[in-house]
């Protein structure tokens, strides 16, 4: 122990600290995931259905969540940070803190993962979706049990993609004021050059990184059957 | 005879965009007669599957009625179209199987649109693999399956909902012709044994000669010629079928073989080289000796072929015949009133006449 505290003399100190900015970080990356998935799940299958090859064609709608998808993916993250602060402060009540970086983790993971969705959606073969048709599936039928069962590999590849992109994302609202390890690096480690703090919150941050990315390999052997 | 379980009536289908048109099915009107094996021939791009989709209404047609199982696919609002489709099977060139379920699962799909519980499920799918053959592969995924044996998937599956019709989109064209022979055995017992009415589309005559009652040969999105299997085969009117049955006779290939051996080429002038075909009865009869007997012709046969189309011998030979030149007017005249049809070779030309 003598040894870690020679090594890292200031993170020995702030070990509740540490442990404390661990904690916000998965906070704000899991109800931001569960948040952004689902909405990001519903606009990726709307954008897949409504294609022009779509199985509801509907040109008018897909235009317009395309481009909206586009313009929110091109906007950066610190810039979206302070563009929706107003509706943050309405939502939340406050505009810092891990449950206002909810917002716009939120904001800037939906277009991302939408169109992840409809990457992996979209690769789901049009002769099985047409098969399903042919034996008097409904469209609802074919969304839940042909698109998102025959899909579901290559959904959790992107979802595992669009995670360890959020992760990143919360250590980014962590500097600009939302807690977390982002901040901790920044206003321990950086600011004040205790370089040992950057250190642990970055192999902090690659551990989760790691362990997304593991179960998310898991998962896919074993959903993949070709 | 009863009404047809499946009419079109002057079926239209064109593909509009910005930039082009496409008339992939022109004013089609077609019958299928209860139990049926119907073939529907044509080269890529006639519109067979575009029509063969107007039948579950896949493709809504642009004008044109479809009464299928005595429904007017039509007048049907969405979940009616649903209720219908499960009683038309289709089965697709690339099986289109769901690659993230087991066999059982992918036969078992269509069964969640049933009546029956769990336990009659799971035994009729039991029962399904049992009809196709693959008892011993509920449990694999198709990626495991040879492209035969998921095609026989595809027919379980298609036939899950006990449908009165199976339509068949190329469903062998992308097997080799040892298993393309079995699933149209396959797909003979299940017009029999089930009493199925079958709508076999395919660029390969070879399928249609071997389980199709009736044809209709497609081009450029119209029916140029249809009618029962032998009448095509005996007596084609368009040179578009007659190129069909030609290759799948091998005919194209054996009289180039003919045209290159020296008898052919160097032709004598008191003979003629000729195409003999013949179905049925006249088989019975010596064609050859009575035109020795009759007229002194003398026929020396390059090639032969007798297959069997719904048990009756249809006969192709290419023969050299030699003799008295005045009397072949006669000659074929008395081939033609026993029913072979004559066609005078062309020794250099290139097409079967
Ligand atoms: N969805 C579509 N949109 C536009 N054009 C289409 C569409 N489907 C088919 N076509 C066109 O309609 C014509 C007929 O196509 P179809 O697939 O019915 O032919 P086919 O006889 O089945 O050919 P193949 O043997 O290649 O399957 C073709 O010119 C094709 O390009
Ligand atoms: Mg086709």
């Amino acid at each position: 122990m003598s040894f870690i505290n020679q090594l890292m003399p200031n993170v020995s100190l702030i070990w509740p600290q540490v442990w404390q900015a661990t904690l916000e970080t998965l906070y704000m990356t899991v109800v931001s995931a569960i948040i952004a998935g689902f909405l990001g799940l519903i606009v990726g299958i709307c954008l897949v259905v409504f294609d022009e090859s779509g199985i509801v064609p509907h040109p008018a709608t897909y235009s317009i969540l395309d481009k909206l998808v586009n313009i929110f993916r091109s906007i950066p993250f610190v810039i979206l940070l302070a563009v929706i602060y107003p509706v943050t402060k309405a939502l939340v009540g406050t505009g810092i803190g891990n449950t206002a970086a909810i917002v716009p983790l939120v904001v800037g993971t939906i277009p991302f993962y939408a169109r992840q969705v409809q990457n992996a959606l979209v690769q789901v073969d049009r002769g099985i979706i047409e098969a399903a048709q042919a034996m008097g599936a409904s469209n609802w039928d074919i969304i839940l049990r042909v698109y998102l069962r025959e899909g579901l590999p290559d959904l959790i590849r992107v979802s595992v993609l669009t995670l360890i992109s959020l992760i990143g994302l919360t250590a980014m609202a962590g500097a600009v004021g939302a807690g977390g390890l982002g901040n901790l690096a920044i206003s321990l480690g950086y600011q004040r050059f205790q370089n040992d703090v950057v250190w642990v919150a970055m192999i902090i941050i690659l551990i989760m990184v790691f362990i997304v990315q593991a179960v998310g390999d898991w998962l896919t052997r074993l959903t993949t059957h070709n | 005879m009863s009404e047809p379980i499946i009419d079109l009536e002057h079926i239209t289908v064109t593909f509009r965009d910005k930039k082009s048109t496409v008339h992939a099915v022109k004013d089609v009107s077609l019958q299928v007669e209860r139990g049926d094996v119907y073939g529907i021939v044509g080269y890529s791009g006639a519109g067979k599957s575009t029509l063969v989709r107007t039948m579950n209404y896949l493709q809504l047609p642009t004008s044109g009625t479809a009464v299928v199982n005595g429904q007017t696919l039509g007048k049907l609002n969405t979940s009616q179209l649903r209720q219908a489709r499960r009683k038309i099977g289709m089965i697709f060139q690339h099986f289109n199987l769901m690659n993230s379920r087991t066999i059982a699962d992918n036969i078992d799909y269509p069964l969640r649109y049933s009546q029956l519980t769990r336990p009659q499920r799971e035994k009729k799918v039991k029962d399904l693999l049992h009809l196709v053959g693959l008892d011993d592969k509920a449990d694999a995924y198709p990626a495991q399956l040879s492209g035969g044996q998921k095609q026989r998937v595809g027919i379980a599956r298609a036939l899950a909902n006990d449908p009165k019709i199976l339509l068949c989109d190329e469903a062998t064209s992308a097997l080799d012709p040892k298993t393309t022979g079995e699933i149209l055995d396959l797909l003979k017992q299940v017009n029999q044994d089930l009493g199925i009415t079958i709508v076999l589309i395919t660029h390969e005559m070879a399928a249609v000669k071997a389980i199709c009652h009736h044809v209709a040969v497609m081009e450029e999105g119209e029916i140029v010629e249809r009618g029962p299997l032998l009448d095509i085969f005996s007596k084609p009117q368009k040179q578009l079928t007659k190129d069909f049955i030609n290759t799948a006779a091998q005919l194209d290939t054996a009289l180039a073989e003919v045209r290159r051996q020296p008898a052919v080429i160097n032709l004598a002038a008191n003979a003629q080289l000729l195409h003999l075909s013949y179905v049925g009865a006249s088989t019975d009869q010596p064609l050859i000796a009575d035109l020795y007997q009759q007229f002194g012709i003398t026929a020396n046969i390059l090639y032969g072929n007798v297959e069997f189309l719904q048990d009756t011998p249809v006969g192709n030979l290419i023969v050299i015949l030699s003799g008295d030149i005045s009397k072949f007017p006669a000659a074929f005249a008395q081939l033609r009133q026993e029913g072979v049809t004559v066609t005078v070779l062309d020794p250099k030309g290139d097409a079967v006449a």
